[in-house]
């Protein structure tokens, strides 16, 4: 059994008496230590995956299996769990508390989860040793987002969920990041799951799941992905 | 203003409906507050006037030290400005009510008018006498129709005393008989008078406790008939129309009052001519009774004099009476002993001569041996020779009978010779025949001479000689009857002779042997003499035995005339005794009539002086300002508008940082639109009024709000508070709302608001339209003084951290929250401590400072011996100890003589024991002071009145029954000030004391305690009241129940005070929450993402709010302390000093009630926290 499995999963909104269906039978699966993107243009509903995933938001129905624990039909409270312990999470405008220092925002994550890293080991581990005391506002985008990616993983999650991790970045600091999460994959061994709509990413994945208007229109695995610095968008 | 613009207005309204909100309700909150608390006295003054105007107050009132008449009044209405005058009669006695004693005021009340009255409203009570002023509500029962009828309060329950109950006059302030027909009154209604609004007293007076406790009215003829009227109302023309208080109702009163001032002297002096005038009449009545009755009684006690003489001479002539008696009975037994005497020679007399006599006759051969036997031998001695003497005597007689016979024999044969013609010694049958035979012949010639005479020839002679013939034949026939006759005679005188021969031969035969006649007759005078010795003697005898019969009865009538004479002379004494008795009665009567005379005399001469003396009267102009009531009701006015200007604040302020935040963080939102709009091209103004038009729409809104419903409920709520102590009936429903205060209030609401917009606002729009398109840079995280202490900071978790940097990144919210919370805590303690301290007036005053919980008082005639007994009586009880004499004086304190007094209980203990019973010491350090004699320890409050110090001089003064200072005022130096709550006294030692009086002082007040107990206490007043000379019994406890009554007041503005505070805490933290949450919702819902459970996500926003609050707890319990005591000094009266701290408890009250709305907040905000959706996360920065 795949690591990540999705399985005929289906996400319906209601707007009013409109039903939209934002995800339509989405079947996909990951491996352990993989890193995967998850590719698709706006509204196709890679967002809604990324929430489900995440466990911010539950399937209406259809399976979703992490590391064999279902997923879909967990209570709040089970799903709070399981953000709180399984994913580690890397947001487009990095979401960092503006009051605590980077340290400060690593904790943050550490310390309510069962056994986190240690947080300076990983600040360090993300290249920032010297910045640790300072406050979001005073470093710049790729460092805040790497202090993200560091309170993502301080956690040890089984699941790095990263969205639009360079989508507020500059094309050179972007690169540093997609790099950051390639290496950590490979040499955390952490499952590293992407979300984007550029594809230009799909080259230093190992897995590509394409979506469209609602289903993974293609899954396909990269037996030799590129590196992250090389790629060119 | 365009209509999209409108439109946007609206709907950013309708977007943001929690934030209108908050404005609308802080500002309403700010303005209802301000405006309702200042129409609160307005209102209270508007209720009073309305009461004033509807029952006819007075506006003046005329005291006179002597009263007035009817004439007074018609004379008081002529000054200019006076409507209407009443004269009305009031005098306070103590007087017995249920199981209570207490001072009341009795009034009289026209009760025709109030019969005629009819009351319209809650306020007013028509009548169509205009003279009627003071009118009265009668609220239950009837009005008085009978002099012993009353009706009481119906504002202020007495326990006991209702319709029926009878409540008893025991003694005045002045002599109740002079002035009361009636001495108990029934009560029979109950009634409200616009003169007594102030149910906590009914004013002051000189009796008890120097409060009046109850107030009746009477009808007119309840007073005794020419008792002059106490006091005069009057009204003021123009008055009514003017509200009672303000400056130009006291204006034009006091221009009315200068005028009588002006006619004051005159009016005094004509009362004074009624009253000598008056008194002068009456005197010379009395002077004429006290004359004639004391002629009266001279006459009748020289009528008694007179019988007492008369008595007296009747008691002389007894015992002359008496004295004669004796000297009779004397003179009786002399005669009787002399008497006795002869009786005994008689008695020797009548036995020698007896014996004498029975040797006589033993002599004589008659054997004898007492007078009787003697008599019986004499007497037959007498018989004997008596018939021996009868036998010659009838020997005597028989021969003298035959000598007579022998005679008549001679005679009867005389006879018959005589008649036969015979001659003597010829037989008797001869002489008959010889005459027989005459007979015949004559009888024969007879027969024929008649023959002859027949012939009728016959002559003469012939007749003649035939009727001779005739007639010697018919003689002879009677000659031959009577010789028969002699015949028959003869031949029985013979025999008889023949007989008494016979007899006597035997008579001499037997007389033979007999002594003579002689010897006979001589024996005879023997005996007779021997006789009539006998019957000498005997008659002597009997003599003797009479005179022992009549000397023993002279014996018996001696004593019979002793006894009577002893009889009478107890008889006597008796009298005597009488007597002298009736002469002590008559002279005590003499001599107590002569000094009753006297007493009367010299009362007589007194009232003629007193009447010489009489002053023209003093005569007081007193205006509503002298009436407790109304004044202490206008001063609690007063001072509800002074806390109205100054409680209200918070809420402005708070106002304004609500304003002012929440505007910032809607300009924040709002700031791409603002840079769109101004890359529209705008301009600032244009675009501010947006804002502003939004903060004016909230403001306005809430200042039209919070304006209508406060200045309504709040209002009704304080008046209600108050109308349990004052009797001034509320404003009908819905009370005015003063327009110059509704648009202070609501102009200030919505300025305060719109100038914290304009600097919100004003900031935002200085920057250029492309630096607001974007979004503003987060504010930099900062670190703070608490990270350099690294072992605290280290060890607090990162959420701590976060919330301590958010503490100080957000300013205006810190203000907002703190000021706001603080407010809140503020209002609190503010009720708490309100509460506190006017609780600890009662709880300062009765433990801590007044021991003693039983006051007995004596009457003011009450001797020391009264008193003595009072305490040994107590002292007897075994209830009773800490017992303590003080002597109590009403008077006056001030430092100046010309200026303002306060009425002083002053106190004078009788010894240094007082400090059993009181502690006096120092308020803040508890530090004792000693009581000497020459103390004078000022209570603290009087001290803070007059800034007097220990060294510092007080005048006490005098006052007069009116309670006007009277005098210069005497000068002490002050010792010690000492702590006190209830009242304003003064406590002065004897020596001391000294220097005011040189009266001996009664001590006539006793302070101690009795066993609490319920049973005990009564049966103990019980026993008091029945004693000779206590005058009123008082149990503290009553009185602190009193004050717990009248305090209640405060319970009420305490609710309204939390529920206030409940009402800003609400709005602050409400505010504060709804934009935390809002700017921070990116935050949360990464927090969320990141796996925050809900308690900590809660935890990590509300810590923050709950820390703030914490903080404006802390500062509000600050702020609450300088408020309360503003509010406390400010709401404080004269009479009373409120407790100066504000308890542990109501700190631990105020801050854990700040604190449970702040819980009860963020609980209520959990819901907007649940809702924060975990994809706005993800979203983009704006």
């Amino acid at each position: 059994m795949a690591f990540v499995e999705f399985i005929d999963v289906t996400k319906t909104y209601h707007s009013g008496s409109v039903e939209v269906h934002a995800v339509n039978g989405m079947t996909f699966s990951m491996e352990r230590g993989e890193l995967v993107v998850i590719v698709g243009p706006s509204g196709a509903g890679k967002t809604t995956v990324l929430n489900m995933l995440g466990g911010m938001d539950s399937a209406t129905s259809g399976t979703i299996l992490l590391d064999g624990r279902k997923i879909s039909g967990l209570s709040e409270r089970e799903l709070t769990l399981y953000r709180r312990h399984d994913i580690g999470f890397v947001f487009q405008f990095y979401n960092l508390v503006q009051n605590l220092t980077a340290l400060e925002n690593v904790e943050l994550a550490s310390q309510i989860c069962r056994d986190p890293l240690p947080a300076d080991q990983v600040l360090e581990q993300v290249g920032l040793a010297d910045r640790m005391d300072n406050f979001p506002a005073q470093l710049s985008g790729g460092e805040q987002q790497r202090v993200a990616i560091a309170r993502a993983l301080a956690k040890n999650p089984k699941l790095l969920l990263c969205d639009e991790p360079t989508g507020a970045l500059d094309y050179q600091t972007g690169k540093q990041i997609l790099k950051l999460l390639q290496d950590t994959c490979r040499t955390t061994g952490h499952t590293v799951a992407i979300v984007t709509h550029n594809s230009a990413f799909t080259q230093i994945a190992d897995r590509v799941i394409e979506v469209r208007e609602g289903r993974a229109a293609r899954e396909q695995t990269n037996e030799h992905p590129a590196d992250a610095l090389v790629v060119e968008w | 203003m365009r209509r999209a613009y409108v439109t946007e207005i609206l709907r950013s309204i309708k977007g943001s409906l929690g934030r209108f909100l908050a404005i609308t309700g802080i500002v309403a909150l700010g303005c209802g507050f301000y405006a309702g608390l200042l129409m609160c006295g307005p209102d209270m003054r508007a209720a009073a006037d309305a009461l004033y105007d509807g029952t006819n107050l007075y506006d003046i009132r005329l005291v006179s030290t002597m009263g007035f008449t009817r004439a007074d009044a018609e004379r008081v209405r002529d000054v200019a400005g006076v409507r209407a005058s009443m004269p009305a009669i009031s005098v306070d006695a103590m007087a017995r009510l249920g199981e209570e004693q207490m001072a009341v005021r009795i009034g009289s009340l026209d009760i025709d008018a109030a019969k005629a009255s009819e009351s319209q409203g809650a306020s007013a009570i028509l009548s169509d006498d205009g003279s009627y002023l003071n009118r009265v509500f009668l609220r239950e029962g009837h009005w008085p129709s009978a002099a012993d009828e009353c009706v009481i309060t119906a504002d202020k329950a007495v326990a006991g005393i209702g319709i029926g109950d009878t409540i008893e006059a025991i003694y005045g302030s002045v002599s109740l008989d002079e002035v009361l027909v009636s001495r108990t009154f029934k009560v029979v209604g109950t009634v409200s008078s616009p003169s007594y609004p102030y149910t906590g007293s009914f004013g002051s007076t000189t009796l008890g406790s120097g409060m009046i406790g109850e107030y009746l009215y009477v009808a007119q003829d309840a007073f005794v008939e020419d008792v002059p009227y106490t006091e005069m109302y009057l009204t003021v023309e123009g008055a009514d129309s003017l509200e009672s208080g303000s400056d130009a109702y006291q204006e034009l009163v006091d221009e009315v009052t200068a005028r009588l001032e002006e006619h004051e002297d005159e009016l005094a002096q004509a009362r004074h001519d009624d009253l000598v005038s008056a008194a002068q009449a009456t005197l010379d009545e009395r002077k004429a009774e006290f004359e004639r009755e004391r002629a009266d009684a001279q006459r009748e006690l020289d009528a008694a004099k007179e019988k007492l003489d008369a008595a007296a001479q009747e008691i002389a002539d007894g015992e002359q009476e008496y004295a004669d008696g004796l000297a009779q009975l004397e003179q009786s037994r002399v005669q009787l002993e002399e008497g006795q005497r002869q009786l005994e020679a008689g008695e020797a007399q009548v036995a020698s001569g007896t014996s004498e006599l029975l040797a006589q006759l033993s002599s004589q051969g008659m054997q004898a041996s007492t007078l009787a036997e003697a008599r019986a031998a004499l007497e037959r001695s007498r018989d004997q020779v008596s018939e021996g003497i009868g036998s010659v005597a009838a020997l005597e007689a028989a021969s003298n009978y035959v000598d007579e016979l022998k005679a008549k024999v001679a005679r009867y044969e005389d006879f018959i010779a005589e008649l036969s013609g015979e001659p003597l010694g010829t037989s008797i049958e001869q002489a008959r025949a010889a005459l027989a035979t005459a007979l015949e012949t004559t009888r024969e010639l007879a027969a024929e001479l008649e023959e002859l005479a027949e012939d009728p020839e016959a002559e003469d002679a012939v007749v003649r000689s035939a009727a001779w013939m005739a007639e010697q034949a018919r003689q002879l026939e009677t000659r031959l009857v009577q010789l028969d006759h002699y015949a028959e005679l003869l031949l029985q005188a013979r025999e008889d002779l023949a007989s008494a021969q016979q007899e006597l031969a035997q008579l001499e035969e037997q007389l033979a042997s007999a002594p003579s006649r002689e010897e006979l007759e001589a024996t005879r005078t023997r005996i007779a003499e021997g006789l009539s010795a006998v019957s000498q003697l005997e008659a002597a005898q009997r003599q003797v035995e009479s005179s022992r019969t009549t000397i023993a009865e002279g014996w018996r009538q001696l004593a019979a005339g002793q006894d009577e004479l002893a009889a009478g002379k107890e008889k006597l004494d008796a009298g005597r005794r009488e007597y002298e008795e009736g002469l002590a009665t008559y002279e005590k009567s003499r001599a107590e009539a002569q000094s009753a005379f006297d007493d009367a005399q010299r009362q007589l001469d007194e009232a003629q002086e007193r009447i010489d003396t009489i002053e023209v009267p003093d005569l007081y102009v007193l205006d509503r300002t002298k009436s407790e009531g109304a004044a202490t009701y206008h001063a609690d006015t007063m001072r509800m508008d002074s806390i109205a200007a100054v409680f209200p604040f918070i809420f402005f302020l708070v106002a304004a940082l609500v304003a002012l935040t929440t505007m910032t963080r809607m300009v924040e939102d709002d700031r791409v639109s603002i840079g769109t709009h101004k890359a529209l091209g705008y301009d600032t103004a244009q675009i501010a009024a947006k804002y502003l038009a939004y903060a004016s729409a909230a403001a306005v809104t809430g200042a039209a709000i919070g304006i209508a419903a406060l200045s309504q409920v709040l209002p009704i709520v304080v008046t209600s508070a108050y109308s349990i102590i004052y009797a001034i009936p509320l404003q009908a429903f819905p009370l005015p709302v003063s327009v110059p205060i509704a648009l202070r209030s609501g102009l200030l609401g919505v300025g305060v608001t719109l100038l914290a917009t304009w600097g919100a606002v004003v900031s935002s729009l200085r920057e250029a339209p492309a630096t607001l398109m974007l979004p503003r840079a987060p504010a930099a995280g900062k670190r703070i003084l608490l990270e350099r202490v690294t072992p605290i900071w280290s060890r607090m978790s990162f959420s701590w951290k976060v919330t301590c940097r958010n503490l100080f990144r957000y300013k205006r919210r810190l203000f907002m929250t703190v000021i706001g919370i603080s407010g809140c805590t503020a209002l609190l303690l503010v009720g708490f401590g309100l509460h506190d301290s006017i609780w600890d007036i009662i709880d300062g005053q009765y433990g801590p400072i007044i021991h003693y919980d039983t006051t007995v008082a004596l009457d003011d005639d009450a001797t020391e011996l009264d008193a003595r007994d009072l305490v040994d009586y107590l002292e007897g009880t075994g209830e009773v100890t800490g017992i303590v004499r003080v002597q109590q004086e009403n008077m006056q304190a001030g430092v100046d003589a010309k200026g303002e007094t306060i009425r002083v209980s002053v106190v004078i203990p009788q010894d240094e024991h007082i400090t059993d019973v009181i502690t006096f010491r120092d308020r803040r350090t508890h530090e004792e002071h000693a009581f000497a004699e020459n103390s004078v320890m000022l209570t603290e409050k009087l001290s803070l009145k007059y800034g007097l110090a220990p060294g510092d001089t007080v005048l006490l003064f005098d006052q007069d029954e009116i309670g006007n200072v009277r005098g210069e005022g005497h000068p002490l130096t002050v010792t010690a000030v000492a702590e006190n709550y209830v009242g304003n006294l003064v406590y002065v030692g004897r020596d001391a004391w000294a220097s005011v009086s040189d009266k001996t002082l009664p001590f006539s007040t006793v302070f101690a305690s009795t066993t609490p107990d319920d049973a005990v206490r009564s049966a103990l007043a019980e026993d008091l009241h029945g004693r000779e000379g206590v005058s009123t019994v008082v149990f503290t406890d009553e009185t602190i129940n009193l004050y717990r009554n009248m305090l209640s007041v405060v319970d009420m503005i305490v609710v309204v005070l939390i529920v206030s505070a409940g009402a800003l805490a609400f709005i602050v933290l409400y505010n504060l929450t709804n934009i935390n949450i809002s700017e921070r919702v990116r935050e949360i819902a990464s927090l969320k993402v990141l796996g925050f459970t809900r308690g900590e996500v809660y935890a990590y926003i509300f810590r923050e709010i709950a820390i703030l609050a914490l903080l404006g707890d802390v500062l509000g319990l600050g702020l609450g302390i300088l408020l309360e005591r503003f509010v406390v000094t400010t709401a404080e009266v004269d009479y009373v000093m409120f407790g100066r701290s504000i308890h542990p408890a109501s700190f631990g009250w105020s801050f854990a009630l700040t604190m449970l709305f702040t819980l009860l907040i963020l609980f209520l905000m959990r819901h907007k926290l649940n809702r924060v959706d975990m994809v706005e996360s993800l979203k983009s920065v704006e």
